[in-house]
């Protein structure tokens, strides 16, 4: 049965960055900000407060966890995070309402299609 | 003197949220004080203290609770003055201060009394039960 995630949809945009940041791999708080930044081109960035804030949400709502293994030598304060699966199909809605908001509006506007380079 | 300040915004932030990033906040903030710059970091920080204690500590159940309390005094009190000894006709009306109170304007008080702690509890109950259902839903996906 397929779950269903629209009570949570829309995501604020934090929320929506950090689990597309930890779509890819594993990281840690840290890694969450850098890649949140690199993700939107230095236009959004997260600071600590925020991001744990939000952290300490999705983990209450079990769409984040804290990885287990981490890599050999590291500094014992990084502890980093991982996406469950019940956080990867609430990021696969996000992504599929905004793919139907995009696409709505493109019809609505009469834009092009423009792909990213 | 930036990393002490945000060392003592950390600090304040409730216990069990300190507890758990506190360390890594820290760690971040010495990591990227440089490229982020420290006021917009201490900035975050201070918004951070803020939503803690106002929306994820349990606070807001005092403000809550205070706002009840605030409901309950403004309906008794224009409830009283409406219908109690001050209004028209009432024994402290100006016509009639100095007379004593009587046993009928103290039911009246206590009737409006009554009535803004049921109101209250009523509009607590319902919010808290969509609150609720709405938290068991996202927490149970």
């Amino acid at each position: 049965m397929e779950t269903d995630y629209s009570e949570l949809l829309p995501l604020a945009p934090a929320t929506l960055h950090i689990l597309l940041s930890l779509a890819g791999e594993d990281r840690h708080g840290y890694g969450i900000m850098q890649e949140v930044a690199r993700q939107s081109e230095g236009k959004y960035k997260l600071g600590p407060g925020t991001l744990y804030d939000n952290l300490q949400r999705l983990m209450d709502q079990g769409m984040v966890e804290e990885a287990k293994r981490r890599p050999a030598g590291e500094d014992p304060r990084r502890r980093y995070y991982r996406l469950t699966p019940v956080g990867r199909g609430l990021l696969v809605s996000e992504i599929s309402r905004l793919e139907d908001v995009i696409h709505e509006a493109k019809l609505r506007l009469r834009l092009p299609e423009t792909r990213r380079a | 003197m930036s990393r002490t300040l945000y060392r003592l915004l950390v600090w304040m932030h409730p216990a069990i949220f300190r507890r758990q990033y506190g360390e890594e906040m820290l760690w971040i903030f010495e990591e990227a004080s440089e490229t982020q710059g420290a006021r917009r970091l201490l900035a975050d920080a201070l918004s951070s203290l803020a939503r803690q204690w106002l929306l994820r500590s349990g606070s807001w159940k005092i403000a809550v609770a205070m706002a009840g309390a605030l409901i309950q005094v403004t309906i008794g009190g224009f409830g009283h003055l409406l219908f109690g000894p001050l209004s028209r006709g009432g024994p402290l009306a100006p016509q009639h201060a100095g007379e004593p109170i009587e046993l009928q304007s103290l039911i009246r008080i206590i009737i409006w009394t009554v009535s803004g702690i049921g109101l209250t509890v009523i509009l607590l109950a319902t919010w808290l039960k969509k609150f609720s259902a709405r938290r068991m839903r996202a927490v149970h996906l």
